[in-house]
């Protein structure tokens, strides 16, 4: 499936409201992803993000709007048509969302079943060369030797990683991740992250990830959009951003007085960094011309 | 949340005045059904057991037939031996036990192969069908809510219709076909509880991973094999086995309608005179001990195919772990991706593969194993149905439409009235005993871990008799039905319901209980204030799932000779009239369904 001259995702005017609520969860949202664009979406929770990714596979329908995916449009897509789309379209969740009980490689496995016919129960009811793509699929993402475990005896940094696997297995031409490193520790976080951008940039994915966290979207993506009650706030390049340039957009993000106070910290912690810096500066200078006062006498 | 405005507490001039303003809210309707059903248990238990009639008369009339069936059935006669009786000298019996040889034990291995291979063949069959029928009644994975609500009836009537009736109007519509009714009708019997079971499973999965499949374009069959499946199978695989033991103490009673194993074996020796009363004892031990072998079997197989291995330093784990470090050290140390993938193409036999696929070859071989040994005749499930056997005026039989024969409206209510105080005394004792033995078998009521050890024992012991084996040994022996059946499904209710109980409390969060105790508060005080309060919903819907099944329990016992409404229905069936069969039938699913309403619509309010 290749349309190269269309964008790999186009929203246009999305508004969406769940049953039984007031306030909608997105409105009127419209952005094009470019083929090979890697996108940040940048928001509080709350803010729709979650939302938004799930439109563009179609897990959601939208209330109004349209969302063309790969030059289709999602919403009129049904059945075998949908599953088609949904088969060139990679996710990769906060929870991971793996099949505790199953080993890793029939995880993987699980990622090819929109190319199969009929249920498939056991790693040897899948055919062989489909066995040996998810083999190298766990080589890449580093786990191979983890292949033949329970997926629920793992860490959460190689579940990630599992389902990373699974996503690749589907050769998706757009990979969705919603939070992919929310639940993990600092450090299997910028693994994940930088395995993700890897693979992104060795298969020239488009990629829409939500984060909330700046420093991670700042040197991760191409391009940044902030979100905010459902409306997009924010769509910026990140060339030439600098950290405290979007943490004081990401204070426009945030809307509450509690999403203030959360932000609140980061904020600090910028100021702070800032302060040293110039205060750094400021001493060196001094010392500089102590030095040379030195030298004078 | 709403907030109701509360008006102001006046300033009173006594602490009284401001105690009698304060408001009192009304009470949880929780809290309220709660004690309503137990109220209403006790109150209809005590009326049943009233009405049961357990007068000293009848006592002593007990006692006597008691002697008398010991009398008869002493001295034992095992297979293998034969028991003569020679009139000697002053009308005393002389009993002369000798040795015929090893045709009669082999003979009753027989027997007992038969009944296991119809139980395991008859569950596997229930294990299959009920995986398509749970599909359709758990609400996250049914299509559609017709489908949902039939998936769901089919259930309740499976679990209602007892096996004796669906065996024998199978053997008379595939007339000649030998074991294949009675394994038909354990298997379409077995999908009711078993697709229960199931589907509640499925509804407490994690929807995640399926709706990850979901949206990598997998099917909906995809999704659940995939995604659900996986999840539930520990369930599924612990309640098929579950309803195997079930099963095979369920073989005593298709006896009773002709269906060959040890229930046909037990029910003959009954009908054989003097002779046949002597082999009637040895027959029931036979049955027990094989209900607590297969028990002890399954539950161990459970803990095998679920993945719980045992640490052991057997010969088996020993030898597999030599032969698996010998191979560890021969694989090389890959360089390159493709040598790493070729070399992972291959799995491990690693220990838990080797132990899981064991037992699951070896379970598949028992089930193969079973089938080719009962050989049932798979032909007549679709072909030449003598519909002439089920419905024909010239043999006076018919299945529609639907009669109480001679019987009036009353006498049929008057013997559902009789199951219904059957399992309603039955449920009151157990109830009863369950007070004591419950709280006395939980780790934080108990005084000390001697007495818990002793209680859980006594529970475990119960549980592992089958009761509904005593049962039909007590109604022989006593020769009274209904007071025999309740007697013995009350004692049998206790290792269900105790257990139950006792989990309860010991789930009950010890924070509360630790705060009285160090506010000084005897163990009594802080059991009644605690723990009781707080294990009082799930004891009640422990209380209520008793209640399902000593109705139905109740049911079949009366087969046996236990009165009420299966007794109506062994009449029509040994009078192979199927229309008074299936009216019976509608009556029995009919108790059942009025029962597992109340049942959910208790629980509903409970949570």
């Amino acid at each position: 499936m290749t349309y190269s001259d269309t964008p790999a995702v186009r929203i246009t005017d999305l508004g969406k409201t769940y049953p039984g609520t007031k306030s909608p969860a997105l409105s009127g949202v419209s952005l094009d992803v470019h083929r090979g664009q890697i996108v940040v979406l940048l928001g509080l929770s709350g803010s729709g993000k979650s939302t938004l990714l799930r439109h563009i596979n179609g897990l959601e329908t939208p209330t109004t709007g349209r969302v063309e995916t790969l030059g289709q449009v999602v919403a009129q897509q049904r059945g075998s048509e949908l599953r088609a789309l949904r088969g060139h379209i990679g996710f990769i969740f906060q929870q991971f969302e793996i099949v505790g009980p199953l080993t890793v490689l029939e995880n993987v496995l699980t990622g090819a079943l929109s190319s199969l016919r009929g249920p498939r129960v056991g790693i040897w009811t899948y055919p062989k060369e489909l066995r040996r793509k998810a083999l190298e699929h766990l080589d890449r993402v580093g786990i191979l030797e983890r292949a033949y475990q329970r997926a629920d005896t793992l860490s959460g940094g190689q579940q990630q990683r599992v389902a990373i696997a699974r996503a690749l297995m589907q050769d998706p031409e757009i990979l969705l991740a919603d939070e992919p490193v929310a639940s993990l520790d600092p450090e299997s976080s910028s693994q994940v992250m930088a395995l993700i951008r890897e693979i992104a940039a060795e298969r020239s994915l488009t990629v829409v990830c939500s984060l909330h966290q700046v420093d991670l979207a700042l040197g991760w993506g191409d391009r940044i959009i902030g979100l905010r009650a459902g409306e997009v706030v924010l769509d910026t390049p990140t060339d030439g951003l600098s950290k405290d340039q979007v943490m004081e957009i990401y204070g426009r993000v945030a809307t509450t007085t509690g999403e203030l106070a959360a932000i609140e910290q980061e904020l600090a912690d910028v100021r702070d960094a800032l302060l040293s810096e110039e205060l750094r500066k400021e001493s060196e200078q001094r010392s500089d011309a102590d030095r040379s006062d030195g030298e004078r006498r | 949340m709403t907030v109701t405005a509360t008006p102001p507490v006046p300033r009173a001039s006594s602490i009284a005045d401001r105690i009698a303003a304060v408001p009192r809210p009304r009470p949880r309707l929780s809290t309220i059904v709660s004690y309503a059903t137990i109220g209403l248990i006790g109150v209809l238990g005590f009326a049943s057991f009233l009405g049961l009639d357990y007068s000293l008369k009848s006592i002593e009339t007990t006692g006597t037939n008691l002697a008398r069936f010991i009398g008869m059935a002493t001295p034992m006669q095992w297979p293998g031996w034969d028991v003569t009786a020679v009139v000697g000298e002053g009308g005393t019996k002389i009993f002369t036990t000798t040795w015929v040889g090893p045709e009669p034990i082999l003979h009753m291995v027989e027997i007992i192969l038969i009944t296991l291979a119809l139980v395991v063949t008859g569950t596997a069959i229930a294990a299959v069908l009920s995986i398509p029928v749970a599909y359709g009644a758990a609400r996250n994975t049914s299509p559609h809510p017709l489908v949902l609500a039939l998936c769901r009836g089919l259930g309740v009537v499976a679990r209602a219709v007892p096996e004796p009736a669906i065996a024998v109007f199978l053997a008379f519509l595939w007339f000649g076909a030998g074991i294949l009714p009675a394994i038909v009708a354990v298997g379409l019997h077995s999908v009711g509880m078993i697709s229960k079971m199931f589907a509640d499973a499925i509804e407490q999965t994690d929807e995640g991973p399926r709706t990850a499949i979901r949206s990598a374009g997998g099917t909906k069959p995809q999704q659940f094999w995939s995604g659900i499946f996986p999840q539930v199978l520990p369930a599924w695989v612990a309640v098929v086995l579950h309803r195997a033991d079930i099963n095979l103490r369920g073989t005593v009673i298709l006896g009773y309608v002709g269906v060959m194993g040890i229930g046909a074996e037990l029910n003959g020796a009954l009908h054989a005179g003097p002779a046949g009363m002597r082999r009637v004892i040895p027959i029931v031990i036979i049955i027990i001990l094989l209900c607590v072998v297969f028990e002890i079997v399954s539950s161990s197989l459970r803990a095998k195919l679920l993945g719980v291995r045992p640490t052991g330093r057997g010969v088996g784990d020993t030898v597999v772990r030599t032969a698996l470090r010998a191979k560890d050290a021969l694989v090389p140390v890959a360089a390159t991706s493709a040598e790493r993938v070729e070399a992972a193409t291959r799995r491990p036999w690693d220990r838990a593969r080797v132990g899981s696929a064991v037992w699951v070859w070896v379970s598949v071989a028992i089930v193969i194993a079973s089938f080719l040994y009962l050989q049932p005749d798979v032909a007549r499930l679709v072909s030449d149905w003598r519909f002439d056997q089920v419905h024909n005026a010239e043999l006076g039989r018919s299945v529609w439409p639907l009669t109480f024969g001679s019987r009036d409206w009353e006498t049929v209510l008057a013997a559902v009235l009789v199951t219904v105080q059957v399992a309603f005394a039955a449920t009151l004792m157990g109830a009863v005993l369950s007070l004591v033995v419950g709280p006395m078998s939980a780790r934080n009521v108990a005084p000390s871990s001697g007495v818990r050890n002793f209680f859980r024992g006594v529970a475990l012991f119960i549980r592992a008799i089958p009761d509904l084996v005593v049962a039909i040994l007590f109604i022989i022996a006593t020769g009274f039905g209904p007071q025999a059946a309740a007697l013995a499904l009350g004692i049998g209710g206790v290792g269900l319901l105790a257990k139950l109980i006792g989990d309860s409390m010991e789930e009950v969060p010890n924070g509360p209980e630790r705060a009285l105790a160090a506010a000084g508060g005897t163990r009594l005080q802080v059991f009644f204030a605690s723990t009781v309060p707080m294990s009082m919903p799930s004891s009640v819907g422990h209380l209520m799932y008793l209640l399902e099944q000593n109705i139905r329990s109740a049911t079949v016992l009366g087969i046996v000779g236990g009165g009420g409404i299966g007794f109506l229905l062994l009449n029509a069936l040994n009078g192979r009239n199927f229309d008074q069969v299936a009216a019976f039938v509608v009556v029995i699913i009919g108790m059942v369904v009025v029962v597992e309403t109340a049942g959910i619509l208790i629980r509903r309010a409970l949570r």
